[in-house]
């Protein structure tokens, strides 16, 4: 029973003891410790997520407020996500952190990252979530600014009080929920009973839509994304990575847990905030792919990227019906996979050729080819080519839209899916093209093979490997999620 | 019995300067013992608190100088009792680099008995007469540097605290002449007959003695002596403007709201609206403020400022959740913030530094300072598992409860404080933790943590702001009871 609790911990005190630690270790010392320390969580989540049978209620911070963690297939999707990324990006960094310092420090805050989030997968009412959404944001800034440049320190900041802003305008709604509902356990079809013609029920309308605005912060809804272009480039690209794939998937994760197990989608359904919300979607999506679209900086470009593809995932969770839910979850996984990889093969880039602008990476294919042709292969994904992980989840996506009770949005949401997939192949490929074919005039006689070390390819082909395999056989997913997704809606 | 508690700190006092104390350590061993038995006896008269009055000297009429123990008392005067030892251990350390000890302990000590007096006060007149006292005793201390600036601020504050005690004071002569009695009971003494079509006046000298109690309770617009006393040394600013005497402020709002008007008379008048309006904008005003200010010690300033009408929005919901909510933030509030007060002179002690911009990566020279400043900003900000969520919870939720659309505007006046405490207590953190890529401690080399004398106060604050935070379930259950009446 308790088991539950092994994942949250360990990598939280072992963050903890690595930051409080005041020798220097050694840099193999470290990262072999480290490395174990990762190993070990990975294990202890999987085995939490094998033999949980109960939820756990840990004690009451007072009347009514239980620190309660449960598992629900949720809750699984996400904490494997958050593993594999995390474990990959993890030994990615082992390479890429010599040319920073202070790497105690940064893989002390990654390990509590770490602990924090598997706590926020299994978070089982409104309260815990809360409490770990707000430690998440205190313990992923240090790894925002770890650069220590003026422009890390300062994207830090904005991302922590940014994210503190959304949790705040959260914690207001949370004030009016707990009054009207008898729990804030996470119920699969909300809690709340109240009905929205009511005269309270216009005022929780308010409230849910202050709790998507806050939430969405953290998922960089428009126009609270600002942050997330800023925090992403300043960020080392392994933790760019995480944070991209998995960090901001926690803003996803809160929406679904207050829109499908607190207020419930019933009394969302056809109202203003559900309009509200779509037309924020869309408009981010688009927004997003266009300022990726312009944007020279790579890693800039990929945050930007970022922002629209988290508003494919929040798209299906405001449409409301079962394919588009289906289809954010296959994207959360997509998304999740593809995001990291394209993180960490810039990583790689810059590690190799400290080059950060898309213009100077002319016939970077020849000198990496096989990081490029990671870089390729999910940008085709992301694009949503068939047989990758990109196009099965649009798929999902488009057709709930179509199908979905929403007006206009239904064609609305088809048609912006569509640019935006233009737009991602206008922003992912010129890279390739570039890379691979650097014109005639390009002087290769000079270039020679630089791929980087090991440690850093094999994660890279472990993610690219899955992000394909999440395209082949999301059946496996969905057949998964089939019964559990019917009971939410 | 109750007279005791509040004697020996003023014998005990007094004795400081006459006293041949050969070593400084005797004058240490001697004022602690006095301290701390006295915090023994207030706890053992509060645990076994008996309903009768204890009468000290009878005016004329109504008039008396008389004590009681109550649940209010007991809050106040457990959470008084519970921080002195611990401020005077701290004190002695501080007080090895400023002058003229002897006076600076004599009335530190002095106001500890004052501050009982208030908690214990049966009624207005006794309250008034130890709250006007409060003032006197503590300016010298304010006073202490005797630099040009402490000599203006200690001015103003005494103008201030007497100015506002006149108002109270004519809060004091209606609740003579309109009520039955001056005694605090719970739920107000106003005769109904004797108003009669006087409502509105009375409201009105209601609205006035808020304000004139207000004043040491820092409500905007009379909170601008409270920045400027942070001249005086940090055991003052942090047990006295953090919590004695701006708590007494409070402390005194809450019982002339509560045990002599009565919210009956009160509850959804223009004069609730009047002070509620005041006090969200002080929570807001008073975080704003602490956002510019650069001096560490008048940020916190700043911040205590809007913490107290933390405490007043409570009082002033006017609902015995609401009261829960002021008594919890009340006691909490006062931990947390003396915790960062006394972080704050601790840095002071250790380097001299003042100024926030002079932090920057002192995190890993003393890091149990910072990383109980953290912890204590964090609490402050709200976060879950600290005392300050707790507190803000139940304000909160007895906005909620209220069913008053102001008061829900007040919640959103909570977060955007919280939302600003957030911002100015992490810079600071930041600051002394990420120092930047360039950052050369070289000029800090020899900074270090403080010593025991200084970290044991620290550290079992922190221990209280987490165990507050995880599980306050008895204390906020007993705070209900207060505010519900069962003692």
């Amino acid at each position: 029973m308790y088991l539950i609790l092994l994942p949250i911990l360990f990598p939280i005190l072992a963050g903890f003891c690595l930051l409080a630690y005041r020798k220097d270790p050694g840099r193999k010392l470290l990262t072999i410790t480290t490395g174990i320390c990762l190993v070990i969580t990975g294990a202890l989540v999987v085995v939490a997520l094998m033999g949980t049978k109960q939820g756990l209620t840990l004690f009451h911070l007072t009347k009514k407020l239980p620190i309660y963690f449960n598992i629900d297939k949720i809750s699984v999707i996400f904490s494997l996500l958050t593993v594999i990324v995390f474990l990959c990006a993890g030994f990615f960094s082992f390479v890429y952190m010599k040319h920073e310092q202070k790497e105690k420090r940064y893989y002390g805050y990654y390990l509590m990252a770490f602990g924090v989030l598997n706590a926020l997968c299994f978070a089982g009412n409104l309260i815990t979530f809360y409490l770990f959404f707000e430690l998440l944001t205190l313990s992923s800034f240090p790894l925002v600014l770890h650069t220590g440049s003026k422009e890390a320190v300062m994207a830090g900041l904005k991302y922590l009080f940014y994210s503190l802003c959304g949790a705040y305008a959260s914690l207001f709604g949370i004030y009016f929920l707990y009054h009207n509902c008898e729990t804030l356990t996470f119920t699969a079809g909300g809690v709340l009973q109240i009905s929205p013609a009511s005269r309270e029920g216009s005022f929780f309308l308010l409230i849910a839509f202050v709790m998507i605005l806050g939430f969405g912060v953290k998922a960089g809804m428009f126009p609270m994304h600002a942050w997330l272009p800023t925090a992403h480039p300043a960020a080392p690209a392994p933790a760019s990575a995480v944070l991209s794939a998995v960090i901001v998937k926690a803003g996803v994760l809160a929406l679904i847990r207050v829109i499908y197990f607190i207020f419930g989608t019933g009394f969302l359904q056809g109202s203003w905030v559900q309009t509200a919300w779509l037309t924020l979607t869309l408009v981010t999506i688009f927004m997003g792919s266009m300022l990726a679209y312009r944007e020279p900086v790579l890693k800039k470009r990929l945050a930007y990227s970022t922002v629209s593809q988290l508003y494919y995932i929040l798209f299906g969770l405001a449409v409301m019906n079962e394919e588009a839910f289906t289809g954010s979850l296959l994207h959360v996984l997509a998304h999740g996979f593809i995001k990291s990889t394209l993180f960490l093969t810039a990583g790689a880039i810059i590690y190799t050729t400290g080059k950060t602008r898309v213009d100077e990476l002319r016939g970077i294919g020849k000198k990496m080819p096989f990081t490029m042709w990671c870089y390729t292969i999910v940008s085709l994904g992301l694009i949503g080519i068939p047989p990758t992980g990109g196009f099965v989840s649009k798929w999902y996506l488009a057709m709930g839209g179509l199908t979905g009770d929403i007006g206009i949005f239904r064609y609305l949401g088809a048609a912006v899916l569509l640019v935006s997939a233009l737009l991602t192949a206008g922003y992912l490929l010129p890279l390739t093209i570039q890379g691979f074919f650097p014109g005639a005039d390009y002087d290769d006689t000079a270039c020679r093979k630089q791929e980087p070390a090991r440690l850093m390819t094999i994660p890279i082909l472990c993610l690219t490997i899955l992000s394909v395999l999440v395209g082949l056989f999301p059946n496996i997913i969905t057949n998964y999620l089939t019964d559990f997704v019917s009971t939410l809606l | 019995m109750i007279i005791c508690v509040i004697l020996i700190p003023l014998l005990a006092g007094i004795l400081v300067p006459l006293l041949p104390f050969r070593k400084r350590c005797h004058k240490e061993i001697f004022l602690e013992g006095a301290v701390i038995l006295n915090s023994i006896l207030v706890w053992y008269l509060l645990l076994h608190h008996s309903e009768s009055t204890f009468l000290l000297a009878h005016f004329t009429g109504d008039l008396n100088i008389s004590f009681r123990v109550d649940g209010m008392s007991m809050v106040f005067a457990g959470l008084v009792s519970g921080l002195w030892p611990l401020a005077t251990l701290y004190a002695f350390e501080y007080m090895t680099k400023e002058d003229h000890e002897n006076t600076f302990f004599l009335f530190y000590t002095i106001t500890y008995g004052v501050t009982l007096g208030i908690a214990f006060a049966a009624n207005l007149l006794t309250m008034y007469f130890f709250y006007e006292l409060l003032t006197l005793v503590t300016v010298p201390l304010v006073m202490h540097t005797l630099t040009r600036e402490a000599i203006l601020a200690s001015r103003k504050y005494l103008y201030y605290s007497l100015g506002g005690a006149a108002f109270a004071f004519i809060g004091l002569i209606m609740i003579i002449v309109y009520g039955t009695t001056t005694d605090f009971i719970l739920g107000g003494v106003l005769d109904p007959l004797k108003i009669g079509d006087r409502t509105n006046v009375l409201l009105l000298i209601y609205v006035m003695a808020f304000m004139g109690f207000g004043v040491k309770a820092a409500v905007c617009p009379f909170n601008s002596w409270l920045p400027q006393a942070g001249v005086a040394p940090t055991p003052v600013t942090a047990l006295l403007h953090a919590v004695a005497v701006v708590k007494s402020g409070a402390f005194a709002i809450i019982r002339l709201t509560y045990y002599s008007f009565g919210t009956d008379f009160l509850q959804g008048t223009w004069a609730q609206t009047t002070v509620m309006i005041v006090v969200m904008f002080t929570i807001v005003y008073g975080c704003s403020r602490a956002l510019k200010e650069t001096h560490i010690k008048r940020r916190l300033a700043y911040s205590t400022i809007s913490n107290l009408s933390y405490i007043l929005f409570g009082a002033v919901i006017m609902t015995p959740l609401g009261l829960t909510g002021a008594i919890t933030h009340l006691a909490f509030h006062a931990v947390m913030k003396i915790s960062s007060f006394f972080c704050a002179g601790a840095i002071m002690h250790q380097t001299d530094k003042r100024y926030v911009h002079e932090l920057n990566g002192m995190g890993y020279k003393m890091p149990w300072v910072f990383g109980i400043f953290t912890i204590s900003s964090l609490a402050l900000m709200g976060v879950p598992g600290l005392a300050g969520f707790i507190s803000k919870w139940n304000l909160a939720g007895a906005a909620v409860d209220s069913k008053n659309p102001l008061a829900y505007a007040g919640i959103a006046c909570l977060l955007i404080s919280a939302l600003l405490t957030a911002i100015y207590m992490l810079s600071i953190v930041v600051r002394a933790f990420f120092p930047g890529r360039d950052f050369d401690d070289g000029p800090i080399q020899n900074v270090h943590d403080p010593n025991w004398k200084m970290l044991l106060p620290l550290m079992v604050f922190t221990v209280f702001i987490i165990l507050f935070g995880v599980h306050s379930q008895p204390i906020v259950d007993f705070f209900y009871d207060v505010a519900t009446g069962v003692y």
